[in-house]
């Protein structure tokens, strides 16, 4: 059987997704010690052409998969700290990676989640058909609210598709087969699970049909364990040589120092990321 | 060997609480296995009883004009007829078969006080918006609304003698026991609590019975709800029931009394009649 990472990466005028991807895959590689394929479209490749890259991708993925770009309609505001700019998100196709992964068994991971630990192997290693995170660990202060917990405010539960494990077999397909029919079908969803249904979430699709397939009900059995994340009001000011990141953390209008190692993280100030780019691409 | 669920009425307000016993009793008949489906009223009120399509679900009806509202259920061990008892809330529906927890129950207590309630979406309650009294006065965290007895163990004498005693002098024992937070109404709740606290009884930590309990604040909603149906739907068909988008199992305790319709009825009735 062979295992894999799998990270999409469509680049958008604003956020250079396929550099994220570079270094989240890279970390991904040094830390699990297993192969990362990257699923991008051709425009995202032209520009990591463009940028002489080419190499650094070749050195660490072992495929990378064109596939058609997904449209460009999702938008929403992303911060980098106190800083808002409205833009695109190109995700909507996240469903098709059951097709598009060369591997028997996938982790599919978001490019701007970073892994410097070896958190996630046992769950690799394990038997479910298909496992999320359950949960995210917002790593500052009484920041999350209900939204971050659930669907909405009545709903299920919201699982996190910054981690997903799946192997590829009948039970995943159905799966995914069913996340693609709630995107399809999102507005009526949104009525039926009481959700505003702008913009379109990964999050909320993986979250329903991992709801409806547990019989409407929170089966949290093989579930991923929570995602460590820092929002986009956080700023991401340091890394260090040895792999700790230091980050000034938003609570309400004032930040706070904080640091992490040897932890999985979910950073998504984007921006923060890509400022940091020479010395996080070090770690790889 | 006679295990049965208890249910008792008061009927002097305006809800007609016969009609939830019989809602209660239909569903046990349609869910529980052989041997596990007895059930007894102790009504103060036969004369609405009798409008029931299926009055066999029960299988004895008592009438009780002794003890009235709450009191009656203070003596639920005095008026079993069975010699192993679950005396339910009759505000409750059985959506699965629970005879297990019986079966587990009749071998390893004499009394067993439910203490794992649960909200529509499955998460144990923490929230305790309505049981000041139990933090503020650490209270062992009991829910009356399933409780089990074996008759007439020395246990249950005890305990019930002395729950009794809290329920009718509860201004001594307030003033004695809860002075962190005194309660408005010393329930039946409470005085369970707290009889359970003063015996020491510290076998009621286990993980069943997890019993949906469906009073609005403790929901984890981001807002105050004193009705539940206000916030989400109540959906009751032959294939089970549904609280907003949540299947639902097991026992479900759902407090609005509004919610028995009589097509509710009609359908637990049609499912008893082809079992």
């Amino acid at each position: 059987m062979k295992t894999g990472i799998v990270i999409f990466a469509h680049n958008s005028r604003k956020v250079d997704y396929s550099l994220m991807s570079l270094i989240s895959g890279g970390l991904a590689k040094k830390h699990l010690k297993i192969s990362v394929s990257l699923i991008t479209d051709q425009s995202t490749v032209e520009w990591i052409n463009k940028s002489q890259s080419m190499q650094k991708f070749n050195n660490v993925f072992e495929n990378i998969i064109l596939t058609d770009r997904p449209s460009a309609e999702n938008y929403r505001n992303l911060n980098d700290g106190e800083l808002v700019d409205n833009v695109p998100f190109v995700n909507g196709n996240r469903s098709s990676v059951w097709h598009l992964t060369p591997y028997d068994k996938t982790l599919l991971i978001d490019s701007d989640y970073f892994i410097f630990s070896e958190r996630l192997k046992p769950y690799i290693e394990s038997d479910h058909d298909i496992m999320i995170s359950s949960a995210m660990n917002d790593l500052g202060e009484n920041r999350a609210g209900t939204l971050d917990k659930y669907v909405s405010d009545t709903g299920p539960n919201l699982y996190w598709a910054t981690n997903v494990i799946f192997k590829k077999n009948k039970n995943s397909k159905i799966f995914f087969d069913l996340v693609d029919f709630i995107k399809d079908n999102y507005y009526y969803y949104a009525e039926l699970f009481r959700f505003y249904p702008k913009p379109y979430r990964n999050d909320i699709a993986f979250s329903i049909a991992k709801h409806i397939l547990d019989g409407f009900s929170l089966d949290l059995e093989g579930s991923l364990p929570p995602i460590s994340t820092t929002i986009d009001r956080d700023i991401l000011v340091e890394v260090s040589d040895k792999g700790r990141l230091k980050f000034l953390m938003n609570q309400g209008s004032d930040y706070v120092a904080m640091s992490i190692e040897n932890t999985d993280i979910h950073v998504m100030n984007k921006q923060s990321i890509i400022r940091h780019k020479e010395s996080l691409l070090e770690l790889i | 060997m006679k295990f049965g669920y208890l249910l008792i009425t008061s009927n002097k307000g305006e809800i007609d609480y016969n009609k939830l016993a019989y809602a209660l009793a239909l569903s046990i008949k349609n869910t529980q296995k052989q041997g596990f489906d007895q059930v007894c009223l102790i009504t103060d009120n036969l004369d609405s009883t009798k409008n029931f399509k299926s009055p066999w679900v029960f299988d004895q009806i008592i009438e009780n004009k002794e003890y009235q509202g709450w009191d009656a259920r203070s003596h639920m061990d005095q008026l079993t007829p069975f010699d192993y008892t679950v005396c339910l809330d009759v505000d409750m529906l059985f959506l699965n078969d629970c005879s297990h927890w019986v079966e587990y129950f009749i071998k390893n207590n004499n009394l067993f006080i439910a203490n794992n309630a649960i909200t529509y979406r499955n998460e144990i309650i923490s929230e305790d918006y309505y049981r000041k009294t139990f933090t503020a006065n650490g209270l062992p965290n009991l829910y009356s609304f399933y409780t089990f007895f074996k008759k007439e163990s020395a246990e249950v004498i005890e305990f019930f003698n002395l729950q009794r005693s809290i329920f009718s002098n509860p201004i001594e024992f307030s003033n004695l026991f809860l002075t962190n937070h005194k309660p408005k109404v010393l329930g039946t709740d409470e005085a369970f609590s707290l009889a359970s606290k003063i015996l020491g009884h510290d076998n009621f930590n286990l993980d069943f019975p997890k019993i949906v309990h469906m009073k609005g604040q403790v929901q984890n909603w981001p807002w105050p709800a004193d009705e539940w149906t206000d916030h989400v739907g109540f959906y009751f068909n032959k294939q089970g029931l549904k609280i907003g988008n949540f299947q639902q199992r097991d026992l479900v305790h759902y407090v609005n009394k509004n919610i028995i319709t009589d097509e509710i009825i009609s359908i637990l009735e049609e499912t008893a009649w082809k079992k």
